[in-house]
């Protein structure tokens, strides 16, 4: 019975292995070749032409990756710190004002990219922001500060506050709380903050496009030109390198998931 | 009560932005702006393109949360046990959740347009001669190749918490239901779908959120003709007749609400479901 039932599980499985990889596959052959004409199966000639800009700062795909990069790092660290202490705050109110709060904090992760970014242009464009990476930076953080937070008022709903108070009463003062006792605890969560904050930003097109107004060229700006220009070799070695850093977060969540023994893989 | 203030700025830019867009609907700012009058808001509630754009949104929004939601059920059912190969299967089904939208996107345009793998493929086993025999899957009417994008990217969120649903739940409610004399079909029926429903609403009322707003996969494969909501929007923020521009702010307001009553219904069934626990 159960060698009858195992064939057509093995070909659910190549059906579902298929569908969910054969888009990242062709990324791949297509960043490693420059000729692939309809209507052949496999690439005319192979070559890593398409990963040149890596050893060529002056390309445009080199500098957009390096905005991007700088845009996900800043948007990462700023978003991780202040949303911590912005879900502290948040987690120790109770009744219809942590309801309240929680509901505010939800705005930046709720309203569609585009109609945020709309709304934002006005006030970063009259700040004199408008085009330059810092009024980008301050955007993606926006949506990034929602996300942080809402992550940190879930960390500490079930944090041990006596841990803190415990602190207190032997004498420690509230930075001191901070530095010794509360932030080596939440080392973890705070690198998954991080994480998320970075994620956020980099994979962020709207905002980048309104605020950014056409002078700060990101990552996934950049693939989006190469696809309407059918540059299809080009928008796939960009589209690789915008997955690298979401696939690899995705295989150390995994591992440390798997390790604490929980279901995903 | 610091805790509401900290709310209040975590939110501040969010606030302001609905405040300006709201002005901006009414004409008191943005660009165009001639002081207070409801012409924006009477122009676009009496444009057909308006309500095309937002029912196509929610066409395509609606039917890659529903293929997602299937997609996931189908996988966290199929691949429940603790063998290698449900494993392998429950590792593989979470990869897209990793690919950005912008890369979902373009990773369509290469698997699904005229010339792209699926035509080569239909080529290759003689199916077509040229391009132009393969159907139109992207920049189409119905949005085919969007709703196969978005539930491509969107179904591997659903997929991990329908295998913690099975994982958690399943296997007792369905051993109750065997139990009180129900066959396979009627124990899936009455056990593991209902335990799924209520686990995943919450998060497809998300996903139809997100999908509903999401502006780079339609700018890379929705068609012209009918302008999907966000890129309508788009249109007419970036029109040259600056008149025009100040409608767009009654389209970012129509957007931000069909979110809001997403993040409501998000509330109530993931409450109410709660309460049911």
């Amino acid at each position: 019975m159960k060698a009858s039932r195992s064939g057509p599980r093995v070909g659910l499985t190549l059906v579902l292995a298929i569908g969910a990889l054969l888009p990242l596959a062709l990324l791949v052959a297509l960043s490693v070749s420059v000729e692939w004409f309809y209507p052949t199966l496999l690439p005319g000639r192979w070559s890593s032409a398409n990963w040149d800009f890596l050893g060529r700062g002056s390309e445009v795909i080199f500098s957009s990756l390096w905005t991007s990069v700088a845009l996900a790092l800043c948007a990462g660290v700023v978003s991780s710190i202040a949303g911590l202490f912005a879900g502290r705050e948040i987690a120790r109110l109770d009744g219809w004002r942590r309801r309240l709060a929680v509901a505010l904090a939800f705005l930046p992760v709720a309203v569609p990219p585009l109609a945020l970014s709309i709304g934002l242009q006005y006030s970063l464009l009259r700040a004199g922001l408008g085009g330059r990476f810092v009024g980008v930076m301050v955007a993606h953080i926006v949506p990034a500060l929602g996300y942080t937070t809402l992550f940190f008022v879930g960390i500490f709903a079930v944090f041990d506050w006596r841990v803190e108070q415990e602190a207190r009463s032997l004498g420690a003062n509230p930075f001191d709380v901070l530095r010794r006792v509360t932030l080596p605890l939440l080392r973890r969560p705070l690198v998954e903050a991080f994480a998320l904050g970075f994620l956020v930003s980099w994979a962020q097109v709207p905002l980048t496009l309104l605020i950014g107004q056409g002078l700060v060229n990101t990552l996934p700006l950049e693939l989006m030109s190469y696809v309407n220009a059918g540059q299809d070799h080009l928008a796939a070695t960009a589209g690789l390198v915008l997955t690298i850093p979401p696939l690899a977060l995705l295989v150390v969540a995994g591992l440390a998931v798997r390790r604490l023994r929980v279901v995903i893989a | 009560m610091r805790g509401l203030l900290v709310a209040i700025l975590v939110a501040g830019p969010v606030l302001a932005g609905i405040a300006y867009s709201m002005l901006g609907a009414l004409g008191v700012v943005g660009p165009g702006a001639s002081g207070v009058s409801l012409r924006h808001l009477q122009v676009v509630l009496a444009d057909s393109a308006t309500w095309w754009g937002l029912l196509w949104t929610v066409w395509i929004a609606l039917a890659s949360t529903l293929l997602a939601t299937i997609l996931a059920m189908g996988t966290a059912v199929a691949f429940r046990a603790e063998r290698g190969v449900d494993r392998f299967a429950r590792l593989v089904a979470v990869v897209p959740l990793a690919v950005p939208h912008v890369v979902a996107a373009l990773g369509a345009v290469l698997v699904l347009s005229q010339s792209g793998l699926l035509a080569r493929l239909a080529f290759a086993a003689n199916l077509q001669t040229s391009p132009a025999d393969m159907p139109p899957l992207i920049y189409d009417r119905y949005g085919i190749g969007l709703i196969l994008a978005l539930s491509w990217k969107e179904f591997p969120f659903l997929a991990l918490i329908a295998f913690s649903v099975i994982a958690r739940r399943g296997a007792l409610l369905e051993e109750t239901a065997r139990s009180l004399g129900a066959g396979p079909l009627q124990t899936f029926r009455v056990a593991t779908l209902p335990a799924l429903w209520r686990g995943l609403l919450p998060s497809m009322i998300a996903v139809f959120t997100f999908v509903a707003g999401n502006y780079e996969v339609a700018a890379l494969l929705a068609p012209s003709s009918p302008l999907a909501l966000p890129l309508l929007t788009m249109e007419r923020y970036t029109d040259s007749a600056l008149d025009v521009r100040g409608e767009a702010f009654v389209l970012v307001l129509l957007a931000m609400a069909v979110s809001l009553c997403g993040v409501a219904a998000h509330e109530w069934t993931a409450n109410k479901f709660e309460a049911a626990e």
